[in-house]
């Protein structure tokens, strides 16, 4: 296929945090949030001037610091963005809007804080740990309306007079939508025979408007959106397989090149960064207070795996199952961050139950924060890919055998 | 064995690289021995007249359970806790052990005379079974005061917790099990170790809907997925705030318990029952009070009740007898009146440690005796350990809206959660205070490598612990599974450190390096 036109733009802005667009954003007055979490609501981290931008560490090496602060045998994301903060990556931050969610990220944060990563000219700067419940009734709803109104509302409007009001909140979810809108209609060209989007251009627009204002991105969006309609596929396919990613945090888009230069092309990504759950839009009534109610859709819509609830885990299997038939996929990959021990157990337990009860062939693999490199990963891939392959050479063969003694 | 200074009590000669138990039991002295033989003789009739009404379902057990036989070694476990001991401190360990285990033998016949899979035509086993709520292990089940009709269990107490400190050997199987299955290594063995007991149906069946948690960490909340999938029975989730310092966060932990309660009143057809919940309360304040009396000794320069017979027993008392046993708090009585005699004996004889230490992270379970070990070898008193500072706060006895109030804080705050959530001050700031406290100079800091809680943490404590001139020892060690790091490799930590940095002698060089790594 001809390359998009802006994707070149758009992965330059993932090379870092501190990226083109945000340092725009700040000369114009804006208040730049971060954020790691789909538990801390996002579109309540763009009201008025603010911006939310999701924390990466690309270009990642070395965590020598903060594996000296966190130990070996942590998430390397979470090490990655304690190193990377205490290589000085975050300071452009005006706030960080942490939540305690996972042990290691939330360690992560508490390291940046006590070793002091924020720019101490920055007066109005506070750190904030949300306690997310694990529940998502009423009651879980109430409390993260207080915890966020306390803990990220509040200080956003006495530290930086950002207004909070209802009317805001309406305004951001409005520009959230606009993006969620455009994300899943760019990703709806995933879901044709011979889709005219890999997984990799997909993840790259994603991202960007995960960790970029999106009032700089929107119009590059649309264009992308435009150009997709008339985008003609390769005349052969240049995938053996389609599959669903899911599992854990995956914000580095040579996983996905990885995977689909091993033929498996990605036409779903449920997993924490990816669109699934994330670029839903979020529908507001009148007659309710918009913070509640963006509030109740995140933690409705939420499928992570801290919730344990018996309708949560029925609910991430379920869906992993939709977006498969949905998205015409031949199977799942499950993947967790090394050290990620909610997605441990998950994968395991999934992994199992796909392929036993719901006759999805799955992979299960665990992986480094920055996998490019890695051999190995590429060849569990490749003979997933094989087997699928065999699958369905088996398949057909048996419908041929099946239709010739019906004859 | 007599005291030698040069091979002070030789303990070490005790054991054998080749045998499960000791080679013969330890001479303390003719009062000494007499006495810890009478108690020898007094658990083996606490065990059997508990669980002799049952011993057709205790002989299937041993066949159809692989953790069952753990428990045949229990007194050797006791054992391994009291040698070394004399006088005073000898019978505090065994009376707060004791206080454990006739709770552990009701709790283990409790389980084999409801168990389906051992009786699984019996109208009275499922009569029992209709009447039982089974919990998730990492959990008071305090709320059980307010059903006086229905039986709480902690399931996977009996099964993976408990016969993991009983017998170093008992989880392998299920970690093993489980990773074979798919879960990674590197998680923590004991939620891998119950995970892995679904895996194999290894469970027994007892109860008619379950209560999960999300208590001290990812593992333990990840286990609930395998927990209700396994068991298969109406569930309901009690997951206290992770911020529980935070006042504002008390409105929902209140209502998250209080679901509890409903769910149980819903599944079970029952009424919460207040008088008879305040009845338990008023044993837990009791208990607490002991809990607080011990401690307070413990500041002095003569502490008592030290080391795993501190520990144990009130992670036991506070999250699995959790008030519902009257007898615990009787015992405690005898035990602190005991103590108070104890204090002022060595008050007299000016009696100081040698050295004062505090225990901090979550132990070891198949080295619960490791305090003891540095206590013979090195003369290291053991003043508390972390796990045993769990709520200790006062309940209200009488208003039913504030009593909530307190118990969903002591939710919050049950064993290993008071410190790994709700931030690091809990974990870092918490140590420094209680060295203060307690006046301890050294930390023994347990380096459980699959707890990436405080993994999280280590380079803060180094740093902070440089800062106040305090003796860190880091004592590596893998929870549930001694393979990956032995009793023996967690000793040789501590002697490395005493004869670097203190240049210390040891007290018993016999305990220096000895082989035990197939003793229960």
């Amino acid at each position: 296929m001809k390359d998009l036109k802006h994707l070149y733009y758009f992965e330059n802005l993932l090379t870092e945090a501190n990226n083109e667009l945000v340092r725009q954003a700040k000369a114009e007055g804006g208040i730049a949030v971060g954020y790691t979490c789909f538990h801390m609501p996002e579109v309540l981290l763009n009201l008025d001037r603010c911006f939310s931008v999701r924390l990466r560490a690309p270009r990642t090496g070395s965590m020598e610091m903060a594996t000296y602060y966190m130990s070996n045998s942590t998430c390397e994301y979470a090490r990655a963005l304690l190193e990377r903060g205490l290589e000085g990556g975050y300071r452009f931050l005006d706030a960080m809007a942490g939540v305690d969610v996972c042990e290691c990220m939330n360690r992560s944060m508490e390291n940046m804080e006590l070793l002091d990563v924020a720019d101490p000219d920055k007066k109005g700067f506070f750190w904030c740990n949300l306690d997310s419940p694990c529940h998502d009734n009423e009651d879980a709803v109430a409390h993260v309306v207080e915890q966020v109104t306390r803990k990220v509302l509040k200080p956003l409007h006495e530290n930086y007079g950002v207004d909070i009001s209802d009317a805001a909140i309406r305004k951001a979810v409005d520009e959230h939508n606009e993006i969620c809108r455009l994300i899943t209609q760019i990703g709806e060209y995933r879901k044709l025979d011979n889709p005219t989007i890999t997984g990799y251009e997909f993840h790259i627009l994603t991202l960007a408007t995960y960790v970029c204002p999106k009032y700089l991105i929107v119009d590059k969006l649309r264009q992308t959106l435009e150009e997709l309609k008339t985008r003609e596929p390769d005349s052969k396919k240049r995938f053996r397989a389609k599959v669903v990613l899911v599992g854990s945090e995956i914000d580095d888009p040579e996983l996905i090149s990885l995977i689909e230069d091993s033929g498996a092309l990605v036409v779903a990504d449920r997993f924490c960064y990816g669109s699934i759950p994330g670029r839903q839009e979020i529908r507001l009534t009148d007659g309710e207070d918009a913070l509640t109610q963006v509030v109740r859709d995140y933690l409705h819509a939420t499928l992570c795996v801290r919730h344990v609830e018996p309708h949560k885990i029925q609910k991430r299997l379920d869906t992993a199952a939709q977006l498969c038939q949905d998205f015409h996929a031949d199977g799942i990959i499950y993947e967790q961050i090394k050290f990620c021990t909610y997605w441990s157990y998950e994968r395991a337990l999934a992994s199992h139950i796909m392929a036993d009860e719901y006759h999805i062939p799955t992979l299960s693999i665990d992986r480094p924060y920055m996998s490019r490199t890695s051999g190995q990963l590429r060849t569990r891939v490749q003979a997933f890919v094989e087997s699928l392959e065999i699958k369905k050479i088996r398949a057909a063969k048996a419908q041929k055998e099946e239709a010739s003694h019906g004859v | 064995m007599a005291y030698d200074p040069k091979t002070g009590k030789g303990l070490g000669r005790l054991y054998s690289g080749d045998m499960h138990c000791t080679k013969r039991r330890e001479w303390k002295g003719l009062k000494d021995t007499l006495y810890d033989y009478f108690r020898w003789l007094k658990l083996l009739w606490l065990l059997g007249s508990t669980l002799a009404p049952v011993l057709p379902q205790l002989m299937k057990a041993l066949k159809r359970y692989r953790w069952m036989a753990s428990y045949l070694t229990t007194p050797a476990f006791v054992d391994r806790h009291t040698i070394g001991l004399r006088g005073y401190e000898l019978r505090y360990t065994h009376m707060q052990f004791y206080a454990v285990l006739q709770n552990s033998a009701r709790m283990i016949k409790e389980m084999l005379e409801r168990d389906e899979n051992l009786n699984p035509k019996s109208k009275k086993a499922a009569a029992l079974r209709a009447k039982t709520v089974i919990f998730d292990e990492m959990m008071p089940i305090q709320i059980m005061n307010g059903f006086p009709t229905l039986k709480g269990i902690l399931i996977q107490m009996v099964p993976v917790f408990m016969a993991g400190e009983v017998d170093q050997l008992a989880n392998m199987y299920y970690i093993d099990a489980i990773e074979h299955f798919g879960l990674a290594p590197d998680v923590c063995p004991l939620p891998a170790a119950e995970a892995g007991c679904c895996v194999v149906d290894d469970y027994p069946r007892i109860g008619a809907a379950y209560i999960g948690s999300s208590m001290p960490c990812d593992g333990s909340v990840a286990t609930n997925m395998y927990s209700q999938r396994y068991f298969k029975l109406p569930t309901y989730t009690i997951a206290p705030p992770q911020r529980f310092n935070e006042p504002e966060v008390q409105e929902y932990a209140v209502k998250n318990l209080w679901g509890a309660v409903e769910f149980i009143e819903k599944q079970f057809n029952v009424k919460f029952d207040w008088d008879a919940f305040f009845a338990g309360v008023k044993r837990y304040n009791t208990e607490t009070k002991y809990m607080l009396e011990k401690w307070d000794v413990n500041c002095t320069p003569y502490p008592q009740i030290c080391g795993a017979a501190l520990a144990l027993h009130r992670e036991y008392e506070m999250q699995i007898a959790s008030a519902l046993d009257p007898r615990m708090a009787k015992l405690d009585a005898k035990t602190c009146k005991l103590m108070q005699k104890g204090y002022e004996h060595d008050k007299k004889k000016d009696l100081q440690a040698k050295y004062r230490a505090i225990v901090w992270s979550c132990p070891a379970h198949y080295y619960s005796n490791f305090t003891y070990w540095a206590e013979n070898c090195w003369g290291i008193k053991t003043l508390v350990d972390m796990e045993c500072m769990l709520s200790h706060h006062f309940y209200d006895e009488h208003d039913k809206k504030q009593v909530l109030v307190d118990m969903a804080r002591g939710y919050e705050r049950m064993t290993m959660r008071s410190h790994s959530n709700g931030g690091y001050i809990n974990a870092l700031d918490e140590c420094w205070k209680m060295c203060e406290k307690f006046n301890a100079n050294i930390v023994f800091m347990y380096n459980h490598v699959s707890c990436k809680n405080f993994a999280g943490l280590q380079g803060l404590f180094e740093d902070q612990a440089r800062e106040r001139g305090i003796h860190l020892i880091w004592v590596e060690h893998d929870l549930m599974d001694p393979r990956t790091v032995s009793r023996k490799a967690m000793r040789d930590r501590v002697n490395r450190y005493m004869t670097t940095v203190f240049r210390a002698e040891p007290l018993d060089p016999t305990l220096m390096d000895y082989d035990d790594e197939l003793t229960w």
